[in-house]
């Protein structure tokens, strides 16, 4: 006689430890029905509530981290709430706050201010903090999923323009290839190593194989799928269609917080699952590769853009390049360099486009690169917070671009990967000229005889835009601190 | 050739054939169609493998929705002005050439001559005295529930996102309101007049 | 006897059918969405073979998240697919090139 009862195995420990995420979807459910209540004139109230909730995630976030009584993982080592995990979600936390503030001045007179963003968008980050904290292939391949399908349902969420829906198009049938390859991958490892969780793939992985051909070779197939999700060259196709298609609101989102939970993936299964010495060299090897046309590509062709958005998406694909550099050099160090990375890309990034969002109004998008033409002489000020995110960019020293670059290039030449720390230098510079365009462009071309005025922002906006930008020159001169926390969360996971 | 191997053979046959029809044919809902019988033989084989319960869950869900979804927005998108295949053919030599390469790369590459030395299907289910849907339910709801509850959400958000992408409010578009209708009373409509005989008098 | 490696062979077979599908297909993105359902299929036919002679759950168990994902997936990619239509009349795979650079 079998027994029939079978325990649904949730322990309190299990729940205390990912409270963050149980409070952001209790949080994301309230909004979702609560916005079915509220009247387009008090859709505020949407946004308000979920800023409200972002910033509680982040504190529950932050005293968790500190809390050495919680389980350090749940669900039996289906969840993992290291101190990488805390310091990707503060960050995909911010990042999507700050995208928040900058996305409202924008959807607004586009009729694009619905409920639907926020629900979507805060699914997504829930997505985002499950991915960082997969200690097992299935639950990472669920939170990339979460996080998928609100990214196309977002780039699509324009609903009457033929540019969306062709990005999200592309953007959903890269994106479903990617899951294939990533899942083809995982059913060879499976295979190979008769396990699901990262750390027994690690332990098998150095010890006894049932099958060690099809390890490596699901490893090519997971690499692959890193590196689409990523945007990558080769693998970069949508990147460019999808920052130009989407309302710049959307890409606000998709381009910042996506890059720190894609950061927190790699590290999960390269470090966690794949980070044993005789598998290191297989996926580095892959990866220089795939970085050194993420290099030379993302920069080359960011040249020939006259679209700021489309330029900015082959800019991405470069700074993939430099993040992947760090990865490459493996170890503490060089996890801790793309960490860095990921983190100050993200706010960087979320900068730039609400500059974008700041130059357009109802009818005007201020998406070509000559609509920023003699912006010193209409507004010094915006002119200038351009500049400094231009700057931190292309890696001027001062500026916290500069700081993120050498930590990279400094842990790949420790890597004795000296030729990748060349290449990523002199790509470096190729990437500075077109920056430094869009800044010749503003102080040093004439405006147009129709200039268009500053769209209509609040004060608010304009305070938490210029934070952020002046965040970047203080973290370039006084990055040590957060370089700090980085080093110490790699090394203490 | 034991029965299974013809059985596994057969049904493999099939599949592939399917699969190439799903590629390869004309009219979407033919793809389509075939879709249905590649994914309905792949539960066939997965009955050999044991795993009654996924090969029982593919029919349902994949026969059973999924593909009418397809074969629904096929249909509700107009076949007649649907590309053809023009142009079609140019491609398929390119194509055939890239999955025979791949193919054979793929076979190489995971050993599967030494793969095909291996034991014989391990029916787990049945060593521990269960029904395969009764282990992978005590596997699903003891260390899978993590994942379990993810799965609720995602579905969930695919709600939000499908209805956020296509439920339009036309403005122009005259619609019952049920509740409305059911809400009137006898005075909103119907007003009652005396009205005057021919011959000028009025009625009593 | 039929081994590990049958299925598996299977499984690359329809693998390769499906990223040949993706290939040749330039002119109907409803024939490149069946393409990558037969892509996880592969997937799944493998999970189910290596899980079948591992004698392991978990492998099972994901073929079951991936049909849960899968049909979640398909909704949306079938959603932005009529909204594709509706807005651009046309769902050919070369005439979606109103952005280059």
């Amino acid at each position: 006689m079998v027994d029939n009862t079978v325990a649904i195995a949730i322990s309190m420990a299990d729940v205390r430890a990912m409270l963050p995420e149980l409070f952001l979807l209790a949080a994301a459910f309230t909004i979702l029905m609560a916005d079915l209540f509220i009247a387009q004139a008090q859709r505020s109230v949407t946004h308000w509530l979920a800023i409200a909730s972002l910033l509680l995630t982040g504190a529950l976030v932050w005293r968790a981290s500190g809390d050495d009584s919680l389980a350090r993982s749940a669900f039996g080592g289906m969840y993992i709430a290291d101190q990488v995990a805390a310091v990707c979600k503060l960050f995909i936390l911010g990042s999507t706050l700050l995208a928040y503030v900058y996305a409202r001045p924008h959807l607004k007179p586009r009729g694009l201010f619905q409920g639907e963003f926020y629900t979507l968008t805060l699914f997504a980050v829930i997505g985002m903090m499950l991915l960082v904290s997969a200690g097992n292939l299935l639950s990472a391949y669920l939170g990339l999923e979460m996080l998928a399908l609100c990214s196309y349902a977002l780039v699509a969420l324009n609903r009457d323009s033929p540019l969306s829906s062709e990005a999200a198009m592309k953007y959903f049938v890269l994106g479903a290839l990617a899951s294939g390859l990533l899942l083809y991958g995982m059913s060879m490892v499976y295979g190979a190593t008769g396990s699901l969780d990262l750390g027994g793939i690690r332990a098998m992985s150095s010890s006894n194989l049932l099958h060690p051909d099809l390890l490596v070779f699901g490893l090519v197939f997971i690499v692959v799928g890193i590196a689409f999700k990523f945007g990558a060259a080769p693998f970069h196709a949508w990147v460019p269609d999808v920052y130009q298609g989407s309302p710049t609101g959307v890409t606000l989102f998709v381009a910042s917080a996506p890059k720190v939970a894609a950061f927190g993936m790699a590290y999960r299964l390269l470090d966690n699952g794949f980070g044993t010495p005789a598998l290191w060299p297989n996926w580095a090897a892959m990866l220089s590769v795939l970085a050194v046309l993420s290099l030379v590509i993302g920069n080359v062709v960011a040249i020939a853009q006259t679209n700021l958005k489309r330029m900015l998406a082959y800019s991405t694909v470069s700074h993939v390049g430099f993040l992947l550099l760090g990865i490459i050099g493996g170890g503490a160090d060089g996890f801790a360099a793309s960490l860095f990375y990921a983190t100050t890309y993200s706010i960087t990034v979320v900068a730039a486009f609400g500059l974008i969002v700041l130059l357009s109004r109802a009818g005007f998008e201020a998406e070509e690169i000559d609509d920023f033409r003699g912006l010193n002489q209409r507004s010094p000020f915006h002119a200038f917070l351009m500049l400094v995110v231009m700057a931190s960019f292309a890696g001027v020293p001062l500026f916290v671009g500069f700081l993120a670059k050498l930590q990279v290039l400094k842990a790949v030449i420790r890597a004795d990967a000296l030729w990748l720390a060349i290449v990523g230098g002199l790509c470096a510079v190729v990437g500075a000229f077109y920056y430094l365009r869009v800044i010749k462009v503003m102080y040093f071309d004439k405006p147009v005889a129709d200039a268009p005025v500053l769209g209509a922002t609040d004060a608010g906006f304009r305070l938490v835009l210029s934070g952020n930008v002046l965040a970047l020159i203080a973290l370039g001169i006084f990055g040590g601190p957060l370089l700090t926390w980085c080093m110490r969360a790699v090394a203490a996971s | 050739m034991t029965f299974e191997a013809l059985l596994f053979y057969f049904f493999a046959a099939v599949m592939v054939a399917a699969s190439l029809a799903v590629v390869t044919l004309r009219n979407p809902v033919h793809c389509a169609l075939s879709l249905v019988l590649t994914f309905f033989t792949c539960a066939c084989l997965w009955l050999l493998l044991r795993a009654e319960f996924l090969a029982i869950a593919l029919v349902l869900v994949y026969v059973g929705a999924v593909m009418v979804l397809f074969l629904f927005v096929v249909m509700m998108l107009d076949i007649k002005t649907l590309p053809g295949r023009e142009g079609f053919t140019s491609y398929l030599p390119a194509g055939l050439v890239v999955a025979t390469v791949m193919l054979a790369e793929l076979i190489g590459l995971m050993g599967a001559r030494k793969l095909m030395q291996g034991g014989p299907v391990r029916d787990a289910a049945t060593e521990q005295g269960l029904s395969n849907t009764e282990w992978l339910g005590r596997a699903l709801f003891s260390d899978y529930i993590l994942p379990f509850e993810i799965a609720a959400v995602i579905l969930t958000v695919a709600i939000v996102a499908a209805v956020a992408l296509t439920l339009r409010r036309r403005p122009n578009v005259r619609t019952q309101d049920p509740a409305q209708q059911a809400a009137t009373r006898k005075q909103d409509r119907l007003r009652l007049v005396d009205l005057p005989h021919h011959d000028g008098s009025k009625q009593a | 006897m039929i081994t590990l490696g049958h299925y598996l062979v299977l499984g690359a077979i329809l693998f390769c059918v499906s990223v040949a599908g993706i290939f040749i297909n330039r002119k109907n993105v409803i024939i490149l969405l069946m393409a990558l359902e037969l892509m996880l299929l592969a997937v799944n036919m493998n999970f189910v073979a290596f899980s079948a002679f591992l004698g392991d759950a978990a492998g099972q168990i994901f073929v079951f998240f991936i049909l849960t994902v899968a049909a979640a997936e398909s909704a949306i990619g079938l959603a932005i697919l009529v909204l594709l239509f509706r807005n651009r009349a046309t769902i050919n795979v070369e005439e979606l090139d109103t952005m280059k650079g």
